[in-house]
């Protein structure tokens, strides 16, 4: 029963070790390193939504969709409308849905993604805890997306 | 070939690193009280999935590991395995679901409904989790006193089921596992590995050993009030190769006894037709072997055992051997290379009718130049060898001695204990417990 005890204890010491040694990375949580200017790679699908013109004055909404961008857990892509200067919608096109914990964390985590995005009126938006993955992607989507809107 | 217990550790616990390893290297992040519970339920359940392996390959009777780490040895892991395994089981079962309610930001009895009902083969899981609590509750030390072996014995089985039950959802919700084929592949070839070992080892061999050597029970001897030797006859016993002081697990072909087996060590050395062992009535299927006909037809799994030769260390050896535990003894006693006066016997029994093979010992005795001490007394009377100095003074120069030591577990805990007083070596003991 004691050596069942002592593994125990050394388990959880083990645990807590390797999960704060992980979660260092994760201090300040805002990800540049992942909002790179310009994805190269796969950026095949990106393409400016042709229904609004540059040259009309900057009232009318503009979109553009962002690049796939494909996560360990499946793709994820956004469209962006702009009008004037403002970001005004951020809208998730793909979404990885492999399985139902994916689904799960789509639907918490994209609102609170949204709203970030819109707050921050640009792709410097927080990782949401439990959807590091879907927010990585998301942001850089995002990225690529307002990327061709200010080229 | 033999393993040897350290290495076998090692190995486990290299195996358990690389486990640890998928999730550092699938994990980016932990970020957030939600995704440290979420990952800290991964870490669990991997361990857990790999510790479930390893007990099954501890049980295998993989010959190299039963050799080289010794059947007792092998049941005491798995014992302290069981406890361990079924306590990360546990752990990661509570804190997916606490960790999945976090970030989602429901409450657990929501989540658990989520997580049955919608995640694939958790259902599943969640009956093996019960089966897993159930054989823990049997298992436990104050279950075992009340139920019996046969019981005990029938519901163990469950344990493979449950096995089956809990591997679907590992690949099917398991993240490190889901997106990551080279893993699978691993994993799924790691089970598949233990499981044929295990299927192979347990069953075919014990079959066809059956059929080559076809043994029948030739003949049975009281040797004392409640102890008889069975002879078993068969044909190419000698290809089994069994070395003197290893064991057999013994199958009965009774109408009561044909399900279980039971490990009985050689009390003969092995003979080309002809394999004894000596059974002591206590009280369970022993005391049906009291009566076993001639005839009856026998499975034999073996040879197993890592109490042989083997492990000597020095030239002068002492036999310390407790009641029944005198059987391995009685053979090494015979077989263990040595010159006149290399070999001593301590033989202790709390009353003189207890005593068996006396002639035979004395015998060998004789022929060897090995000396045989009776010792005739309960624990604590004027006989008992393990009070104060008296064993050193029994065998004059035991420090430089390699102890073989067999008896009940009291038994052996007092000899180790007065061995180490006389500054005998850790690594001189060699003990193997037949109460497992």
């Amino acid at each position: 029963m004691r050596r069942t005890l002592i593994a125990l204890v050394t388990t959880v010491t083990g645990l807590i070790f390797l999960l704060s040694f992980k979660s260092q990375g994760a201090g300040p949580t805002n990800r540049p390193a992942a909002l790179a200017p310009t994805t190269p790679g796969p950026t095949s699908t990106a393409a400016p939504n042709a229904s609004a013109s540059p040259s009309r004055p900057s009232s009318a909404p503009q979109t553009a969709t962002g690049a796939v961008i494909q996560t360990k857990y499946g793709p994820v892509q956004v469209r962006v409308t702009m009008t004037g200067n403002r970001l005004t919608d951020v809208e998730a096109i793909q979404l990885p849905t492999g399985d139902r914990r994916d689904i799960q964390i789509s639907n918490y985590s994209v609102p609170q993604l949204r709203a970030e995005a819109l707050a921050a009126q640009s792709a410097h938006i927080n990782v949401i805890s439990g959807a590091t993955y879907t927010s990585d992607g998301y942001a850089q989507s995002l990225q690529s997306a307002l990327d061709q809107l200010n080229a | 070939m033999r393993i040897n217990p350290r290495a076998l550790l090692t190995l486990i616990g290299l195996g358990a690193l690389l486990v640890v390893a998928l999730w550092w290297n699938d994990t980016l992040v932990v970020h957030g009280f939600g995704d440290w519970l979420t990952n800290a339920g991964r870490i669990t359940g991997l361990l857990a999935g790999y510790c479930i392996v390893v007990q099954l390959l501890l049980m295998a009777r993989i010959p190299a590991i039963e050799r080289g780490v010794g059947a007792d040895r092998l049941a005491r892991w798995h014992s302290f395995g069981g406890r361990y395994t079924i306590s990360l089981v546990v752990a990661h079962t509570l804190l997916i679901i606490w960790g999945y309610a976090v970030t989602a930001h429901t409450n657990v009895v929501s989540q658990t409904g989520t997580l049955l009902t919608a995640y694939p083969d958790v259902m599943m899981a969640t009956v093996a989790l019960g089966l897993f609590l159930m054989i823990a509750a049997i298992s436990a030390r104050a279950a075992r006193q009340r139920l019996s072996y046969e019981t005990w014995y029938h519901l163990h089985f469950y344990t493979y089921l449950a096995v089956a039950l809990a591997f679907s959802h590992q690949f099917a919700t398991g993240a490190d596992f889901a997106t990551n084929l080279q893993a699978r592949v691993l994993w799924g070839g790691l089970y598949a590995v233990v499981g044929a070992a295990l299927l192979w080892f347990r069953f075919i061999v014990p079959l066809r050993q059956r059929v080559r050597h076809r043994m029948v029970v030739d003949n049975v001897v009281q040797e004392a009030p409640g102890v008889v030797s069975i002879v078993m006859r068969g044909q190419h016993l000698d290809e089994l190769q069994p070395e003197p002081g290893q064991f057999f697990r013994w199958r009965f072909l009774t109408r009561s006894g044909w399900w279980q087996s039971h490990p009985y060590s050689l009390s003969a050395p092995p003979h080309p037709r002809l394999l004894r062992i000596t059974v002591k009535d206590l009280g369970d299927h022993s005391g049906e072997l009291q009566h076993i006909h001639k005839g009856t037809r026998v499975f034999a799994e073996g040879p197993y055992g890592a109490f042989t030769a083997h492990r000597r260390r020095r030239r002068k050896v002492l036999l310390l051997a407790g009641g029944i535990g005198i059987t391995p003894l009685r053979t090494l006693l015979e077989t263990l290379p040595g010159e006149p006066g290399d070999l001593t016997l301590v033989y202790r029994v709390n009353h003189a009718d207890e005593i068996v093979f006396r002639h035979e010992l004395d015998l060998l005795a004789d022929q060897r130049g090995a000396r045989v001490l009776y010792l005739i007394g309960p624990p604590g009377s004027d006989a008992d060898p393990f009070l104060g100095s008296r064993l050193a003074a029994h065998v004059p120069g035991l420090r430089s001695y390699d102890v073989f030591l067999c008896g009940p577990p009291g038994f052996t805990a007092a000899a180790t204990t007065a061995l180490r007083a006389a500054k005998v070596p850790a690594g001189h003991i060699h003990s193997e417990q037949f109460a497992f």
